[in-house]
């Protein structure tokens, strides 16, 4: 198996605005992939079609060789693909803790009759899921531990947020994650560090990453290769290097007629 | 080292904000609430529950029947709305056709006689069936909308069981009556398991003392299971639930049908102690004091529930003897100034200015020649015999009652509109009003003061603290 | 034939008043996205003003001025009292609530119309009072397609369509209607281009306060009585009415009126009084299942 994830000649159109157009994007297992392009380029929008939240017009979507177009956003999740949001989506009256065992519903099976009288099984499985979410916090370090579990998540810092949202796509147990602008709103020694964790997140276990971002730092430290897009139609793609001084994508941040002047 | 810590304190300050903020009024409550684990307070709850037939009267025997429908009733809607967010609006619907299906199962209506232990299971499957098709024709409905639908659902019910005693069915002469109209179903059996049946009122306290205890530990288990924790996750931002493994609509769908099955049982419980169901009993009244129960105590919690229903569902008892009803009055009258007034000297100040306000108002009323009642025809209990030599109270007492009222509902909303510096001169008029158009107008008509006094409880509390007396604060971000 | 035509008149007069109803709960549910529970009560206060008014110039016995001034009074009075009603819920009840969770307005809107409907009942008593109209008004109608219609059945449906085409001038035409669309669209923004949304939110209550407050005096001259439960059923039928024309959309509502008004009519003379309310929210499923968002309103895309 060598493709993770396949964008197989998406197409989306929002009434006569097409956000998509004829789209083809391959990530291999445990690769790093940045999607960057400016603002309208199409790049939430792939998120959203891959994870099931718009369907495409046309084209599909295969994780791990298997045909998830058109499914449930929740089955698509379960079958390995989570994401974070842009705009920070945490369930923010739950505890840091709590918002991270919510996301194992998907890998998790008491029923209702079973949590309802607090059977032995449900009772096992809610004690390996506290653990479990235990070792997942700790995955960033001191941040989210100890006294946090059990504040609301709305306590949280920003940075801290989006380490949580982190925390809770890596909780629903894909291997395929999405992080839609991690380091938005960070500062630079926070950039610093989401750059580490989305590197940790492939070393240490083994994630594919797609990740969507605007700080050209982030991209440069952590892509193995970067697709470009401009109103959604891909206009680059190789490594950094390439694709950072390609003229077309130049041309689109910047404007016509600027490209030739730098 | 030293920014990892600054770090650490940017986040502890916004922890401990709410700590701070809700240091006023929730403080004492939540501290005695908060200092014993939840299972000695349950205990003693349960303790008091089970004594207190052994000492009370019939009438208590009923007042405690009630209690534990309620108190069931809040139980399933705090599921629905508290955990999984879900604004059904049609939830006294289940309500009723638990009652009426139990009724029709069990009583001279068709001559059908099923054993309570076939007739309960079946009919709480049938609410529970009804709930799923409700569930599934609202499931991609978005909040405003599913309580659209849900109120109508609610209505129709009323409306089938009023009309539903003449139904023209094609190819047949005579109209079916299902329903029996305003006149309900009467003659319903009472419970009996294992040839004992449950003669009295006692029997069915018993029986929801047990049915409410299990249904807590129900709850309180699910709080914090796999299935609480989506409901609660589901509640707060399905489009992330989605996103993180969790079917928003299948968890939307099983929190609807439980809810339904939890108040078609408690319709059971109805049908056969009531022996008898008619319309009225299920309709928007007792949605409202439902929801308003499930509020006050804070919506998602269950031990807001529990003591939010018991509040509300003793509120009517308190008003029904006027003797009773103005020792209410004046003790929440006389907390709530507590309350408002922070310091000793303007609440001195407070008290002595409504004494001095209400004997220039007895002064003007002589002076304007209106007919006053002497106090002996109107004092109903200690309090208003204390406050008869004070108390005006005009012989039309309807017509300056009601004045009153507008005045007083006049005078509240200005109070809300002026500054701090003003409000001190506003309020010995409103003690002394309020005072007035309960004793003279409010006291008398019991039914409606109860329905008003719940109407302001709303409004009030959602302006004031809409998490309720238990609920942790919530915010909504986005 | 005659049934026909009857009922069709029954069923547009019907259903301009739902559909001045439902313009309220659209225009608020525009501005604000909020359920205005409290609507229906509002509608209530209208029927209630215009009663006393009639009483107070005579009463329908002997009225001390002109019946076409008498109607007028009726008219105006029911319209401002509703209005500043209106205007009171949403600075009392609403206002305060505008940053709170969603749901905190719902349940304060519930809590309002429990109230309003409670303090007429204190106020007034449960006594249902008749407008009488026969009494003061009875002038032979205009004949439709061969057909002795109700003069005040017509009366009632020209002012419905007069105050529709009003409403309509007012949204499209003015700075009003501009900032109203505006705060629609997005209020925020509609700050920073210094719009007054507060005044603007206000005037929206008036206007559609107003609105219900004239079907309330409609309703008392073509069924002539008032009670104070009788605005939930009509606001629930309003409700409706918004909700199948799509709420947000002004066509919409008047539309989903006059399809709910005359469905009302229509299955009340053919079918049975019963089924009227039972068919309408059959309706309300339906459209709710295959148009989500009601038969005018427009798609909304899920924004992530």
């Amino acid at each position: 198996m060598t493709v993770a994830l396949a964008v197989e000649q998406v197409t989306k159109r929002f009434g006569g605005l097409v956000s998509i157009s004829d789209l083809s994007i391959e990530v291999s297992p445990q690769e790093i992939v940045s999607v960057i392009g400016p603002n309208g380029a199409g790049k939430t929008t792939l998120f959203n079609i891959i994870t099931g939240v718009y369907r495409p017009d046309s084209g599909r979507i295969l994780v791990e060789g298997n045909d998830v177009t058109g499914l449930a956003p929740s089955t698509i999740a379960t079958k390995g693909v989570a994401r974070t949001f842009q705009n920070v989506r945490l369930f923010h009256n739950l505890t840091v803790i709590d918002n991270v065992m919510a996301a194992m519903y998907g890998r998790t099976h008491a029923g209702l009759v079973a949590s309802a009288l607090g059977l032995p099984r449900a009772r096992r499985e809610e004690a390996r899921v506290r653990e479990d979410a235990k070792e997942l916090l700790s995955f960033f370090g001191s941040r989210l531990m100890g006294y946090r579990w059990e504040q609301p998540a709305y306590s949280l810092s920003y940075a801290n947020r989006r380490r949580l949202e982190i925390a809770r796509a890596m909780a629903t147990g894909a291997t395929i994650l999405l992080l839609d602008e991690p380091a938005a709103g960070m500062n630079p020694k926070e950039t610093h560090e989401i750059t580490e964790v989305v590197a940790r997140l492939r070393g240490e276990r083994g994630h594919t990453i797609v990740i969507i971002e605007h700080d050209m730092h982030v991209v440069e430290g952590v892509s193995d290769r970067v697709v470009a897009l401009d109103h959604g139609v891909k206009i680059a793609e190789g490594n950094y290097a390439a694709v950072a001084t390609d003229p077309h994508v130049v041309e689109s941040y910047l404007g016509r007629g600027t490209a030739g002047t730098k | 080292m030293a920014e990892e810590s600054l770090a650490i304190g940017t986040d502890e300050w916004v922890a401990a904000h709410e700590g701070r903020t809700s240091g006023q009024v929730q403080g004492p409550v939540a501290r005695t609430f908060g200092r014993l684990p939840w299972w000695v307070w349950g205990s003693i709850a349960v303790l008091v529950a089970v004594v207190l037939p052994l000492i009370g009267s019939t009438y208590l025997m009923r007042v405690g029947v009630n209690l534990g429908l309620f108190l069931m009733l809040a139980l399933g809607l705090n599921l629905v709305v508290g955990y999984a967010g879900l604004l059904d609006i049609g939830y006294v619907a289940f309500y009723g056709l638990g009652a009426y299906g139990f009724a029709m199962l069990a009583s001279d209506k068709f001559g059908v006689h099923l054993p309570t232990v076939v007739a309960v299971p079946v009919v709480v499957a049938a609410v529970s069936i009804f709930g799923l098709v409700l569930g599934l024709a609202a499931r991609r409905l978005l909040g405003d909308y599913l309580a659209i639908v849900t109120l109508f659902f609610g209505q129709m019910f009323v409306e089938f069981a009023l009309s539903g005693d003449a139904i023209t069915v094609p190819g047949r002469a005579e109209q079916v009556d299902l329903t029996g109209g305003t006149n309900g179903i009467t003659d319903v059996d009472r419970f009996s398991f294992l040839g004992v049946e449950f003669s009295s009122d006692r029997w069915y306290y018993y029986l929801l003392v047990v049915l409410v205890v299990l249904l807590a530990l129900a709850v309180r288990r699910l709080d914090g299971s796999r299935i609480g924790r989506a409901w609660k996750a589901v509640g707060q931002d399905p489009l992330a639930a989605e996103a993180m493994t969790m079917p928003v609509n299948r968890l939307k769908i099983m929190a609807f049908v439980v809810g339904a099955g939890i108040a078609g049982l408690a319709g059971t419980v109805f049908a056969a102690v009531q022996r008898g169901v008619f319309p009225s009993s299920f309709d928007l009244p007792l949605l409202i004091l439902l929801y308003a129960a499930v509020i006050l105590g804070g919506s998602g919690s269950l031990k807001g529930a529990l003591i939010g229903a018991a509040l509300l569902s003793l509120l009517p008892e308190a008003l029904r003897e006027p003797s009773y009803s103005e020792m209410v009055f004046v003790l929440l009258l006389v907390a709530g100034l507590a309350l408002a007034v922070r310091s000793w000297r303007d609440r001195i100040i407070v008290v002595v200015a409504t004494v001095v306000f209400g004997f220039v108002m007895n002064l003007l009323f002589t002076l304007l020649h209106v007919q006053g009642v002497p106090a002996s025809a109107w004092t109903s209990g200690p309090v208003s015999t204390l406050l008869g030599h004070w108390l005006f109270v005009p012989q039309d007492r309807v017509l300056w009652g009601n004045l009153g009222f507008v005045g007083l509902v006049v005078l509240l909303a200005v109070l809300t509109l002026v500054g701090t510096r003003v409000r001190p001169i506003l309020l010995p008029a409103i003690v002394w009003l309020s005072i007035f158009v309960w004793f003279v107008r409010l006291a008398d008509v019991p039914s409606i003061t109860r329905q008003l006094l719940i109407g302001a409880l709303l409004i009030v509390l959602m302006i004031v603290r809409p998490q309720g007396l238990f609920g942790r604060r919530q915010v909504e971000v986005l | 034939m005659e049934l026909f035509v009857q009922q069709l008149v029954n069923g547009l007069t019907l259903g301009g008043v739902y559909a001045l109803i439902a313009l309220g709960y659209t225009l608020i549910y525009g501005v604000l996205q909020l359920l205005n529970f409290a609507h229906g009560e509002v509608y209530m206060v209208g029927a209630f003003t215009g009663f006393f008014v009639m009483v107070g110039l005579g009463g329908p016995g002997k009225p001390i001025v002109p019946v076409w001034l008498m109607i007028v009074a009726m008219f105006l009075a029911a319209m401002v009292v509703s209005g500043l009603l209106g205007v009171g819920i949403e600075r009392f009840a609403y206002r305060p609530l505008r940053e709170s969770t969603r749901i905190a307005p719902l349940i304060s809107a519930l809590g309002v119309s429990l109230f309003l409907q409670n303090a007429v009942l204190l106020l007034f008593g449960s006594r249902v009072r008749s407008y009488d109209t026969p009494r003061y008004w009875s002038g032979a109608g205009p004949q439709v397609a061969g057909v002795q219609v109700n003069p005040v059945r017509i009366l009632v449906l020209v002012l419905a369509i007069i105050l529709m085409v009003g409403l309509t001038r007012l949204v499209e035409k003015t700075a009003f209607g501009r900032g109203m669309r505006a705060v629609a669209y997005d209020r925020d923004a509609a700050v920073m281009m210094g719009i007054d949304v507060n005044k603007v939110i206000v005037l929206v209550f008036f206007v559609a306060s107003a609105l219900a407050g004239a079907a309330g005096v409609m309703v008392g001259l073509v069924f002539f009585n008032v009670n104070n439960y009788m605005g939930f059923l009509a606001g629930l039928k309003g409700f409706t009415a918004a909700v199948v024309g799509g709420i947000g959309s002004i066509p919409g509502a008047m539309l989903g009126g006059l399809l709910i008004g005359l469905i009302e009519s229509f299955t009340t003379a053919y079918v049975s009084a019963n089924f009227a309310s039972v068919l309408s929210f059959l309706v309300l499923i339906l459209v709710m299942l295959l148009k989500p968002r009601g038969l005018l309103g427009t798609r909304a895309i899920v924004k992530v």
